[in-house]
Order: structure tokens, then sequence, then C-alpha cells
């Protein structure tokens, strides 16, 4: 959840010379999981039934033998 | 996992200490909170378009206009001046759900896909990902070697001034640098418009184009390659990627979905209305044995435009055609980039320096240079694979819309901003007529080479 923005804030200067509380300031543009150490955090995984599994694998050989047809294709016409 | 490197800031109550690329998205959001507190509505927008025109625009590349001028020299206006429109239609959809995903949870496609369903579909989209942009960027420094020629320049200079714009555009280390130097690159897609405007069409019979009649003759396989080539210059995997991860590395929210779906709408209508114009160019040829050009094999549309409507005609096509390709060769390498750093995990923003992000800039810079390298060999079938780039795509993309729809119907992630039932129905479909289309031609093209059936 995002926190309210600053009143009076264009350019930032170097944080890294700002003290504690507007380095918070900062950090209130971006929702929490915005941040980098956020981000590199994994989501859970996602619990596929058998079913789609299947269908996606499907999907995948499906896909791969078009595209072996479509190189196939280019390398005969050459 | 690596981690980019975390600088030593005062700690603060609770929260996890910032790297450089926070502090850049962050001094990107506070003008965005300034402009939405204050109700500065066209400045918001100004910053907060860009994914969704550069993804669009960008595929207006090389290879696409050249389809559409090709469709318009053989075939004429009708049935394409309301099938392109309607392609990107599809396009928006697809792009939206790319779109919202990234601003609601701030992650790429391919780390998304890589941590939610498992590496061996992460690596697989990512693989999809490298075959089909690396051919494709093939087909763009291509194209602008096609639009060079007509100033009498070779494929040295073509290799020299795509090369040169990645690594001017990767200067500064900022995502909002590098979106707006792009966006101004793409102003110039309107060229193909200008040309359009240039060879004077009658206005009256694109009008009455508009019924999707007459439609293309040909036979089978042709048509199936017309519809190919054409769905895959308007719908693309890269597209996905890159728009997802620029949502997230532009730092948008939930709360800028409104203006994310701007921003695609106003790309799509903008790809749709310059795609036409390379279309119309084109269809000035139709009368002129147009259907005998091949674009590819030396600068055939901006000569034979410039012998039939005039020299500015074919100047402005020409350049044109650099631009399409220039502008696909950094959207293109940029979408390889953040798949790479998102499959590998490591830092993957424009924010981050290239220091600390080595792999990111590394693939951005080397998948333009491999492509490059490829135009230089003497004697490679350069025709054969700018022909195929569009087609490679388009049977390749179902996966990606599967994924695309399974995460934005994922509420775990999505919450509230899960797909409706009527964009389910839509991507779906969007799924199958592209998957339809696709492995008709594959299927049709390969009995043909095969055993000389099907045609």
């Amino acid at each position: 959840v995002s926190a309210a923005p600053p009143d009076q804030q264009q350019e930032q200067p170097d944080r890294r010379q700002l003290p504690p509380d507007q380095g918070e300031e900062l950090i209130h543009h971006l929702e929490r999981d915005q941040l980098v150490a956020e981000t590199f955090r994994p989501v859970q995984r996602a619990r596929l039934s058998r079913r789609v599994t299947i269908s996606l694998w499907a999907l995948r050989i499906f896909a791969v033998a078009l595209g072996v047809m479509v190189i196939y294709t280019f390398i005969a016409r050459l | 996992m690596a981690t980019p490197e975390v600088t030593a800031l005062p700690p603060f109550l609770g929260a996890p200490p910032l790297t450089d690329e926070d502090r850049a998205r962050s001094r990107d959001r506070s003008r965005v909170h300034h402009a939405r507190k204050h109700e500065r509505r066209w400045y918001l927008m100004w910053l907060l378009v860009g994914p969704g025109i550069l993804a669009m625009i960008g595929e207006n590349d090389g290879p696409s206009m050249i389809a559409y001028a090709s469709d318009g020299a053989q075939y004429g206006l009708g049935f394409f001046v309301p099938f392109i429109p309607l392609l990107f239609a599809m396009a928006f959809v697809v792009q939206e759900m790319a779109m919202r995903i990234g601003a609601v949870t701030h992650r790429g496609y391919g780390e998304l896909v890589l941590q939610r369903y498992g590496k061996v579909w992460g690596w697989f989209g990512a693989g999809d990902l490298c075959l089909t942009n690396l051919v494709t960027l093939i087909a763009e420094f291509v194209a602008i070697r096609v639009g060079l020629a007509y100033f009498h320049l070779g494929a040295g200079v073509a290799v020299g001034l795509g090369l040169a714009l990645v690594l001017f555009t990767l200067r500064g280390g900022r995502y909002w640098h590098w979106e707006r130097t792009v966006l101004g690159l793409a102003v110039f897609n309107g060229l193909f418009l200008v040309a359009a405007i240039l060879v004077k069409p009658h206005l009256g019979s694109v009008a009455s184009s508009l019924s999707f009649s007459p439609f293309p003759h040909g036979s089978f396989n042709t048509l199936l390659l017309l519809l190919a080539s054409t769905i895959g210059a308007t719908v693309t995997p890269w597209m996905i990627f890159f728009q997802q991860s620029a949502s997230a590395d532009k730092g948008m929210t939930p709360g800028d979905v409104r203006h994310g779906r701007y921003d695609t709408a106003l790309g799509a209508v903008l790809a749709s209305v310059f795609g036409l114009g390379a279309l119309i160019a084109g269809a000035a040829l139709l009368p002129h044995s147009g259907s005998g050009i091949q674009g590819f094999a030396g600068a055939g549309f901006p000569q034979a435009l410039d012998r039939i409507s005039g020299g500015a005609a074919g100047t402005v096509f020409a350049l044109g055609l650099i631009e399409a390709g220039a502008l696909a060769i950094l959207t293109i390498s940029a979408s390889t980039a953040y798949a790479a750093g998102e499959c590998i995990g490591v830092a993957h923003s424009f924010n981050t320096s290239p220091r600390n992000a080595g792999v990111f800039y590394a693939a951005n810079v080397g998948v333009a240079l491999i492509a490059a390298v490829v135009i230089l060999i003497p004697g490679a079938p350069l025709l054969s694979i700018a022909l195929n780039a569009n087609v490679l795509a388009t049977v390749l993309l179902p996966v990606s819309l599967v994924f695309v729809l399974m995460l934005a119907n994922d509420r775990g992630l999505m919450g509230r901003w899960a797909n409706r039932r009527s964009t389910n129905v839509v991507g779906i479909a969007v799924a199958a007529f592209v998957a339809i289309c696709g492995a008709a031609y594959a299927i049709d093209s390969f009995l043909q080479a095969i055993h000389g059936v099907g045609a």
C-alpha cells in the first residue's frame, strides 16, 4: 500500500546526505513490495493440477513441433 | 540468487535498505505523486505513458512495415484496412494484461513464470524469446540496411548505427532516460503516415475497403503466410516480456493501471495508423506491378515509390524503415535483457548501473551484437531469415499467451486486479486464433516442403 506523498518535492537531492526522516520520506514514494529487496524474494510456487500440467506440456510440445516445422521449411527453401 | 549492491543508508524503522535502483525509481514516483496530488492530469499522463507506446510502436518494426507495404503492393487496401486495426485491438488485450500484471506484482513476465510455475516453464519461455528475438533482430538490421541502401550506404553503416544507438540509450543508468530517448525515436514511426500522404491515396478507396473486401486472392498457403506474418507483425512474445518488465521497472502500481491502459491504447492506435500508412504507401505500387517487388532484396520499396510517387515518398519511406529497425533493436534488446536478468535472478533494471547489473547490460548489447555480426556474414540468407521472423514468432506465441492468461487470472498474485470473465473470453479467443493460424501455416508449409502437397 502506498504511503502518502510529500507535499513539496520535485527534484530529490542525493539521499545519502539526508537525515533518516527525509530518507524515510523517499521510501514512501514506493510501495513496499516495489523495493528491490522485496522483489528479489521469490513468489510462492503455484500448485498446478494434473490436468493443467498435461495441457501445458501438450501446448509446449505443439509449439516446439511447429517451431521445428517452420525451421525445417526455412532450411529446405534456402 | 544474487542481489544488487546495497549502499549504506540511515536505518529506517522496519524498512529494508535502499539500493540505487530504489532511489532512482522513487524519484520518478515522487513526480507521479506530486502530479496526482495537484491534479495535473496531462502531466500525470506524460509521466505514466511509455511501456505501452514502446511495445506497440516497437512492433511496427522493419519486417512488419515491409509486410504491410507488401500486402498493399500485392493485394491493395481491401481486407487489410480493417484487419490491421483489428490485430492491434487483439494486441491491446494481451498487452493490457501484461501491463496490469507488471503494475500489480512489480515483477517481469520471465521471473513470475519461473517462480510461480517452475524453472522448466520459465526457461522454455526465455528460450522462445531468445530465439525469436535473435531472428527478429537480424531482420531489423536488414531493414535498416534496406533503408540505408536507398542512400547508397552499406551494411557496415547499418551495423554501426544500430549498435551505436543501443550504447547511446544505455547511458545514464536511469529507466526514465532510456524510455524518453526511445519514445523520442518512436515519434518518427509517423514517417510512414507521411509516406502515405505523399503517395496521394484516393480517400474513397480507403474508406470503401473498411468492409473487409475484396478478400486477398492466391493459394491457400499464400493466404496462411499472409495471416501468420501479419499476426506476427502485431503480437509477439517480446512485447509481452517487454511491457510487463518495463511497467515494473518504471515503478507502476495498481493505482496507475488506468493510465497504463491509456498508454497501451494510445500505442495501439498510433501503431495501427502508422501501419496503415505503410500499407497505403505500398498500395500505390499495386497498379505498377507492385507484387513483384522483393522488399528485402535491395532497396525495393523506397526505390519503387521514388519512381511512382516522387523522390520525397521514397526518401520518407526509407527513413521510416531505418527508424522502424532502429527502434525495434532497442526495445527487443531490452526485452532480452529483462528476460536474462529475471531468469538468472540478478539485477535487471535500467535504474541500475552497468557495474551492478552486468548480465542485464551484457545481454542488452550482446544480443544486438550477435544479430549485427550475422548480417555481415557474406552470403547469409538474410531475405529468408527476415521473411520467417514474424512467422516463427506467431507459432511460438500461444504458449506465452497462455501463461499471461494464467498470471492475469492468478488471484493469489493479482487479487482484485485479476481478469474479468469478458477479458478471459477475448484473451482465449486471441490465443486460439493465433494458434490456429500459426499451426495451419507451419503444417501446410512443412507438407509442401517434404511432399510438395497442400498448396
